[in-house]
């Protein structure tokens, strides 16, 4: 009897063991397991990082200058619109190091064989070549902002100049109204009424018909508001942009004349800013009206202080959807139309704040 | 598992050994393959910057063999241009042609067209050269220069720009080398402990039939042979020793049932012996009775005592009287056992009948305890003893002899004491006397055949005990006292 019960439980403690080299042996064999899970899946987790998505198509966008507000506004609209399209879109010049022309950078895209090009194109003959070598290679090239009428671009994407002229006109109207009021109050000067200056800034390297549109829509319009020739006296003031420091130099200049115009068109944002620091500098303010271009918030905040009269605001991510839908249309249809205008709106003092309020929404 | 246990220990050992040493094998067989895996990855970190070099420098000698083409149109020049350039739409084959959201990928892809492109530009500036068609080749040289110059630039912006993303999946690699080092310690720690758990664990198993073999020898060795005997459930050297062992103590326990088997044979042996001994002696006593007709002597002093009486010889019928009764309880007293009481009266009448022959020398004083006369013990063992302490102690001193018989009870024994004033005894012949060496001197008076030694060893027999007779004496001329102790029944029963 005792024999039995010291077997019992000698084979209690033999299981007891047995139980615990299994679990011994299972806990070693789990440690090992886990071990070896945890490292893979952190390694799978650390090579996850450079999981990417792949693109069907390669589109680059030339600018003359890729930092600026302006382009980077109508990129990142452009490459919103791409995405959708499962296609990339490259602001050329980003990735490389040292300043690049257009041109050179058209080259550049040309040689690496892109699907797309949109380019800021001039109507110089260099860029109307390499647009047709573009093309001769089976490139599809839009133009963006800057035509280049003669080569065999697919289309323009643009702004109406035209209603950009329209609006400066009104704009400068309004000015002239106010001065009319001024010198109404102040009869006595009615005899000797000075005409007002409006200085058109130009670019000196490009035979760019848009600012020529933008000045005529000016003229007309001003012509239609019944003012008088007296009242008013355009004049175009080249702005020398050859190399990258003279556009500000050139502004300067015009404040260091001996008249300085009582309204300065600009018609790119560079000027605009340039224009609005000389009137800050010279102590013009209030003296010299800026009209403005581009909605970047330096000048937007301008015009909240009363510095710039107003500006144009364009929609810019808009034009970058045109352009991709261009070429897009291209590769579909085989054809896409000619032209493509964004739509404009002017910024004064009266309508600022909503615009700011908007923009803050969108945000 | 029972397999495992079932095997030598030798190879449980080794198989033990082994497998620790393979689990810990393992772990280090995964920690090589990590450690070898992130090597691989840590050197192919900088392999982009390696392939981007390479292409620079085949870029670079594909103008270079260009231009000295164009300069001195060698036979060499042309041929390293065309191995140069052979290697270089290699290295820009390699480069792939992806989209991604990577600028890297995007850049290689520049970089892979332009060069085809500039690979093109060049065949034609060298195949215009051949032509020399001068205006051309040149214009071709021009363009060629201008990619060559845009992908140089193209290439040393990608280095830079993979070089800075490089660097930072060094240093994520390395952190991620460092947490494979933690991992790999604490799992190299935690299967460390399980192995010496699961060691320790087997090693006992294996050791614990040893130890309750140890503790059931060591309870045999005791002398404890109904101990629980070890059972074994596996045949290992272990299993063999506990088997062994078992059929040692059954065997042992056999043996020693057998052995005391033989010992109660011999002791049967023995015991008849003796009977037949005792036998014998009984034959030669009857014999010698038979001898000595009891009843012819009784009839013969009981008619001696009638006729003393018809004569009106009073002291004379008393002591021919006296004569028969001594003789009759030496016939009479077959039993070996009789009371103290019996054997008083044997001692009366031998110191009565002593005093009729020699005429009244012996006082003889009495100080009994009449309760204890009802006390068994062996016959003829007080007479002897008067015998000896009249004989040896007082026979020389005529009438100043005195034998003092006591029976008290001490303690749990009842005593009898018998003493004289005689010679007394040396101590060492006292000794000699109750070892039994005492020799008896030739031609010295004997009483009736039943020596001291005699006495003493049927009282030791009887009582069981070695002290049943003290012999004290205070020295020569000083007595000598006999005292025999008799266990009392009633406390011997107890």
């Amino acid at each position: 009897m005792g024999t039995q019960e010291s077997s019992d439980k000698s084979s209690s403690k033999f299981n007891k063991q047995n139980l615990l080299l299994i679990i011994t042996v299972l806990f070693t064999l789990a440690t090992l397991v886990v071990g070896a899970l945890v490292f893979r899946f952190y390694m799978a987790d650390f090579r996850k990082a450079s999981d990417v998505t792949q693109y069907d198509k390669y589109y680059v966008m030339i600018t003359d200058n890729y930092k600026s507000d302006f382009w980077q506004s109508i990129y990142k609209g452009a490459f919103d619109a791409a995405q959708k399209e499962n296609i990339y879109v490259d602001l050329l010049g980003q990735n490389l190091a040292g300043d690049y022309s257009c041109e050179q950078l058209m080259k550049i895209a040309i040689a690496s064989n892109v699907d797309g090009i949109i380019v800021f194109a001039n109507e110089s003959d260099e860029m109307t070549q390499l647009i047709n070598d573009a093309d001769g290679k089976g490139i599809p090239v839009v133009t963006l902002y800057g035509d280049s009428t003669h080569s065999k671009r697919l289309s323009f994407i643009g702004v109406g100049s035209y209603n950009i002229g329209r609006e400066y006109g009104r704009q400068i109207f309004n000015i002239i109204k106010e001065k009319r009021r001024e010198d109404f109050i102040e009869s006595a000067k009615m005899g000797h009424r000075k005409t007002m200056q409006i200085a058109v800034l130009v670019n000196t390297d490009t035979q760019d018909s848009g600012q020529n549109i933008i000045i005529s829509g000016l003229q007309e319009t001003l012509d239609q508001e019944n003012a008088t020739n007296s009242e008013f006296a355009i004049s175009i003031v080249p702005v020398d942009n050859k190399n990258p420091f003279s556009v500000e130099e050139s502004i300067r200049d015009i404040f260091l004349k001996k008249s300085i115009p009582d309204v300065i068109v600009c018609l790119n944002e560079l000027n605009t800013v340039c224009a609005y620091q000389a009137v800050v500098d010279f102590n013009k303010v209030g003296d010299v009206n800026i009209l403005g271009y581009y909605n970047s918030e330096s000048i937007v905040s301008a015009i909240e202080k009363n510095i710039v009269y107003a500006t144009i605001s364009i929609d810019t991510p808009q034009m970058g959807e045109y352009c991709i839908e261009a070429l897009s249309d291209y590769y579909e249809f085989g054809n896409t139309s000619e032209y493509f205008t964004a739509d404009v709106t002017l910024i004064n003092k009266n309508n600022v704040s909503d615009y700011l309020e908007s923009e803050e929404n969108d945000e | 598992m029972n397999k495992f246990f079932n095997l030598p220990l030798q190879k449980k050992v080794v198989g033990i050994y082994l497998a620790a040493n393979m689990i810990i094998f393992i772990v280090n067989v995964f920690l090589i393959l990590g450690i070898n895996k992130m090597a691989i990855d840590m050197e192919l970190v900088y392999q982009d910057n390696r392939q981007l070099n390479e292409l620079t420098d085949s870029l670079t000698e594909v103008q270079d063999n260009m231009t000295v083409y164009l300069s001195s149109k060698t036979t060499d020049s042309l041929e390293n241009y065309y191995k140069s350039a052979q290697t270089l739409q290699m290295l820009s084959d390699e480069l792939g042609d992806e989209v991604t959201d990577l600028a890297f990928s995007r850049m290689r892809r520049n970089i892979k067209n332009m060069t085809g492109q500039y690979l093109e530009e060049v065949s034609l500036t060298v195949e215009a050269k051949r032509g020399r068609n001068v205006e051309k080749y040149r214009n071709y040289y021009e363009s060629a220069t201008e990619l060559y110059e845009y992908i140089n630039a193209y290439i040393s912006r990608l280095n830079n720009e993979q070089f800075i993303s490089n660097s930072e999946r060094y240093t994520e690699l390395a952190t991620a080398f460092r947490t494979f080092e933690s991992i790999s310690v604490m799992v190299l720690t935690l299967v460390m402990t399980g192995n010496i758990i699961s060691i320790i664990t087997i090693v006992g198993m294996m050791i614990e039939p040893l130890k309750k073999l140890a503790v059931s020898a060591n309870e045999i060795a005791e002398g404890n042979f109904d101990t629980n005997i070890p059972q074994t459930k596996y045949h290992d050297e272990i299993g063999i020793v506990i088997g062994a062992f078992n059929k040692m103590i059954i065997s042992i326990k056999e043996y020693i049932i057998r052995q005391r088997e033989s010992m109660e044979k011999e002791r049967l042996m023995q015991e008849k012996e003796l009977t037949m001994e005792a036998h014998l002696k009984d034959a030669q006593l009857k014999y010698l009775q038979a001898q000595i007709n009891p009843h012819f002597l009784f009839n013969t002093l009981n008619a001696g005592a009638q006729l003393a009486m018809m004569e009106s010889a009073d002291r004379t019928y008393e002591y021919v009287q006296t004569v028969a009764d001594f003789f009759r309880y030496n016939v009479k007293n077959h039993d070996t056992e009789v009371t103290i009481g019996e054997e008083m009266t044997l001692v009366d009448n031998y110191i009565r009948i002593l005093n009729v022959r020699f005429s009244g020398d012996i006082k003889y004083h009495k100080q009994i305890d009449e309760r204890l006369l009802k006390i068994p013990m062996p016959n003829m063992i007080l007479q002897p003893v008067v015998e000896n302490a009249v004989n040896h102690g007082i026979r020389e001193m005529g009438d100043k002899g005195t034998i003092t018989l006591k029976i008290y009870r001490e303690d749990s024994d009842a005593c009898i004491s018998v003493s004289d004033n005689g010679k007394g005894i040396e101590q060492e012949d006292i000794e000699k006397i109750l070892v039994g060496n005492w020799s008896k001197k030739e031609g010295q008076y004997d009483n009736n055949g039943i020596g001291m030694d005699n006495v003493i060893s049927r009282l030791r027999i009887f009582t069981g005990k070695e002290d049943a007779v003290t012999i004290k004496s205070e020295g020569i001329d000083k007595g000598c006292e006999v005292i025999i102790r008799l266990p009392l029944p009633n406390v011997e029963n107890k």
